[in-house]
């Protein structure tokens, strides 16, 4: 795992630019009154061949919508998708090619896999849906559990679901989405649920098929640490936004925005006894219709200009950005990946 | 209307949390908790799963205990058995859960929990222990204003209180945690997860009780809360001084925040030792895994294994050792001989590992021998 490498896979998918709202309303006004939440906004990301890219962020940043954007199951309010080139018609309905190239593992194993069957309908089902012989499901199902170390495989096909531990089921979950022959694994907080003596077994699972099957996968957590474990790239997001994003490892050991920082002093860390101390923090509402950066109502360092202008991001380092102004000083280049899309950018007229 | 918003949480002061200990610690070598010989069933007759198997702890006033298992070693059921708490058909089957608690004219009475009327019972619960739940959101009662529920506790315990006494009581506590006075009228789906945990926490607190036992309070919660809600508990109880109980499966918490940590896996206890020591040298290979299972913030990316298998079935544990199917170092005699907690010499810490035995000809494997470093020693005792 060198720490700089840059993109040698294929691009499998490609996102620009994907924003998702939602319309609430506004509860004890008028009926009628409505605010829209930007629960995802213009993120760009490629997600490589044989790559992990890590999306990090507390709840409610927006990293569960971006993967079920990714895998078509929520359409974007705006902004493309590349599969392997192709683009995908914004709105068509998601057919059954894109699901065979583009999977989901979700997190809670226990929820996500069918109580009332085996092990064995679970995996032959999606088999027999994209066509495979049925003489031949069996056989496949097999394999594909030997793949996530599930042996022997054929004591696991008879099985129900609650014989399994967590871990095992999490196993079954990405072992179902390999049936198709996927090329992309989005995985959306896969080990949060899980006990922490087997979290690793399932990184370490992840790699693995990123290394040896060429997969390109997403790696959605809230845990840092974890990101820091399995991926090539990472990104952090807050309010919707990506506040920074870099290949390698920098991201976590040389944050730059206040708001990784923050994630990072927040991680328990036994080899510093010090880092109990409490830090002042506040917990802020993510209410995305704030103008100016999203982060600025939590942010030890704001200014008057965070409050009124947003910041747009700034590349500090090969392959590091970051959406902070504290950051415009030590750019090396122009900022890329702004917001080039009218809403978003500073509003003062 | 005011045209500020009020700021929810006003910075809380720096607290060595080591300095704070020792502040407060006083009584520190009174017990406030003994549990002997504790065990758990679910059930009974032929499908009867032992849940906890003959748990022995002690908690000193003012002190934290860490309590640190994964998913079914039975950590919640000690804690809900010992507070009575506990639903059929789990069944406390054997052992005595001692709490010492002290009156107002500081008169110190044990009470044997397990033995407990329900009238006796009622009388410790809350004013003497209290508990704060995993799931604030299930805890909380989803149809009553947050208020209400500070004012049951007072209404019940404290009944010379008055109500505008009790309403003002609910504000200093909710001041406490580090939320404004309003949220008394909220209702709990009004709150975020961390606001909720919170408000579990102040009405733990809403009669001063002598030892809080914490069952994941904060895994539910992104990082930032719980960092957040970590510190306060540490500033809370540098002013209060109560005893803890902390459950958790992040063992990495748990050496930041607890004095003594008791690891437990599959019902049992399988090291005991002070959070440093247990964190610098584990004796145990299961903590030994559990520690290498955190992928770590610093240094040289490099592959981890974690602990391989998965944990074991209750209803049908594998004989000797519970964990030797996934032990590195296992031994014939870990196949077919259980082992007990036992001291290891005068470490102040107790095992349940037969490389430890003195009788054993097998060499303790160096992993499991590092001596802890001299840095551990600040702050304590």
């Amino acid at each position: 795992m060198s720490d700089v490498e840059l993109d040698t896979g294929a691009v499998q998918l490609r996102a620009s630019h994907l924003s998702r709202d939602f319309t609430t309303r506004v509860p004890g006004r008028f009926l009628r009154a409505k605010r829209v939440t930007h629960a995802v906004e213009d993120v760009s990301l490629d997600l490589v061949a044989g790559r992990v890219l890590a999306v990090v962020g507390e709840s409610g940043s927006g990293k569960s919508v971006l993967a079920r954007m990714l895998a078509r199951i929520v359409t974007p309010t705006s902004g493309e998708l590349e599969l392997r080139g192709t683009p995908i018609a914004p709105k068509a309905k998601r057919d059954l090619a894109y699901a065979a190239m583009v999977q989901l593992v979700l997190q809670d194993p226990f929820a996500s896999i069918n109580p009332v069957h085996q092990i064995r309908h679970s995996l032959e089902r999606p088999l027999l849906i994209h066509g495979a012989e049925r003489a031949r499901v069996g056989e496949l199902a097999r394999s594909v559990l030997e793949r996530v170390s599930l042996d022997p495989s054929d004591r696991f096909l008879d099985r129900y679901p609650h014989e399994l531990s967590g871990g095992q089921l999490q196993r079954v979950s990405i072992a179902r989405a390999l049936c198709v022959k996927p090329q992309v694994l989005l995985a959306d907080e896969p080990i949060s649920m899980l006990d922490v003596s087997v979290r690793l077994g399932i990184l370490n699972l992840l790699k693995g098929l990123c290394d040896d099957e060429n997969l390109a996968v997403l790696y959605i957590t809230h845990d840092i640490a974890s990101a820091r474990y399995l991926a090539d790239e990472t990104i952090v997001m807050y309010a919707g936004q990506v506040v920074e994003r870099s290949v390698g490892t920098a991201l976590v050991d040389e944050p730059t925005h206040p708001y990784t920082q923050l994630l990072i002093a927040s991680v328990p860390d036994p080899s510093d006894p010090t880092s109990i101390a409490p830090r002042a923090a506040t917990a802020g509402v993510m209410d995305s219709s704030v103008v100016g950066c999203r982060f600025a109502p939590r942010c030890p360092h704001a200014s008057a200009r965070c409050l009124a202008e947003s910041p747009p991001v700034f590349e500090i380092g090969p392959g590091h950005h970051s959406r902070c102004w504290l950051q415009e000083g030590n750019r090396v280049a122009t900022p890329v990946l702004t917001t080039r899309r009218g809403k978003g950018g500073p509003t003062t007229t | 209307m005011s045209a500020t918003i009020p700021r929810e949480h006003e910075p809380t002061a720096v607290v060595d949390v080591a300095a704070s200990a020792v502040a407060t610690g006083v009584t520190r070598n009174e017990p406030v908790l003994e549990i002997e010989g504790f065990s758990v069933d679910y059930g009974v007759g032929a499908s009867m799963v032992r849940a906890v198997d003959d748990v022995t702890l002690r908690l000193d006033r003012s002190r934290v205990l860490g309590i640190a298992g994964e998913s079914g070693s039975g950590k919640s059921t000690l804690v809900y058995a010992m507070t009575r708490l506990l639903r059929a058909p789990g069944v406390i089957s054997g052992g005595r859960a001692l709490l010492h608690t002290t009156d107002d004219d500081g008169v110190v009475t044990p009470v044997n929990l397990v033995e407990a009327t329900e009238s006796q019972l009622r009388k410790v619960r809350w004013s003497h222990v209290s508990i704060v739940l995993q799931s604030a959101l299930s805890a909380l009662n989803p149809v009553l204003r947050i208020g209400r529920e500070f004012d049951e506790v007072l209404k019940t315990h404290r009944k010379e209180m008055t109500r505008a006494q009790r309403r003002a009581r609910a504000v200093e506590l909710l001041r406490l945690v580090g939320l404004t006075e309003d949220r008394l009228d909220r209702y709990p789906h009004e709150l975020s997860g961390g606001q909720r945990q919170r408000v579990m926490i102040a009405v733990a607190l809403a009669l001063d009780p002598e030892l809080v036992i914490m069952d994941e309070p904060t895994t539910a919660l992104d990082v930032v809360t719980q960092r957040e809600i970590i510190s306060e508990l540490a500033t809370l109880r540098a002013r209060f001084g109560f005893a803890m109980i902390f459950i958790t499966h992040d063992l990495s918490l748990l050496v930041e925040l607890a004095d003594e940590i008791a690891v437990m896996y599959a019902g049992s206890i399988v090291e005991r030792a002070g959070a440093r020591e247990l964190y610098e040298a584990p004796r145990h290979p299961y903590t030994l895994g559990l520690l290498h299972s955190f992928p770590p913030l610093h240094g040289e990316r490099r592959e981890l294994t974690g602990i391989p298998g998965s944990p074991p079935d209750l209803a049908d544990p594998p004989t000797g050792c519970r964990f030797a199917p996934r032990c590195t170092f296992v031994m014939a005699r870990c196949l077919s001989e259980r082992p007990t907690l036992r001291e290891l010499g005068d470490e102040g810490r107790s095992v349940a590992c037969w490389l430890f035995d003195p009788a054993s000809e097998s060499r303790v494997p160096v992993e499991l021998s590092l001596a802890p470093s001299a840095r551990q020693t600040v702050g304590e005792p």
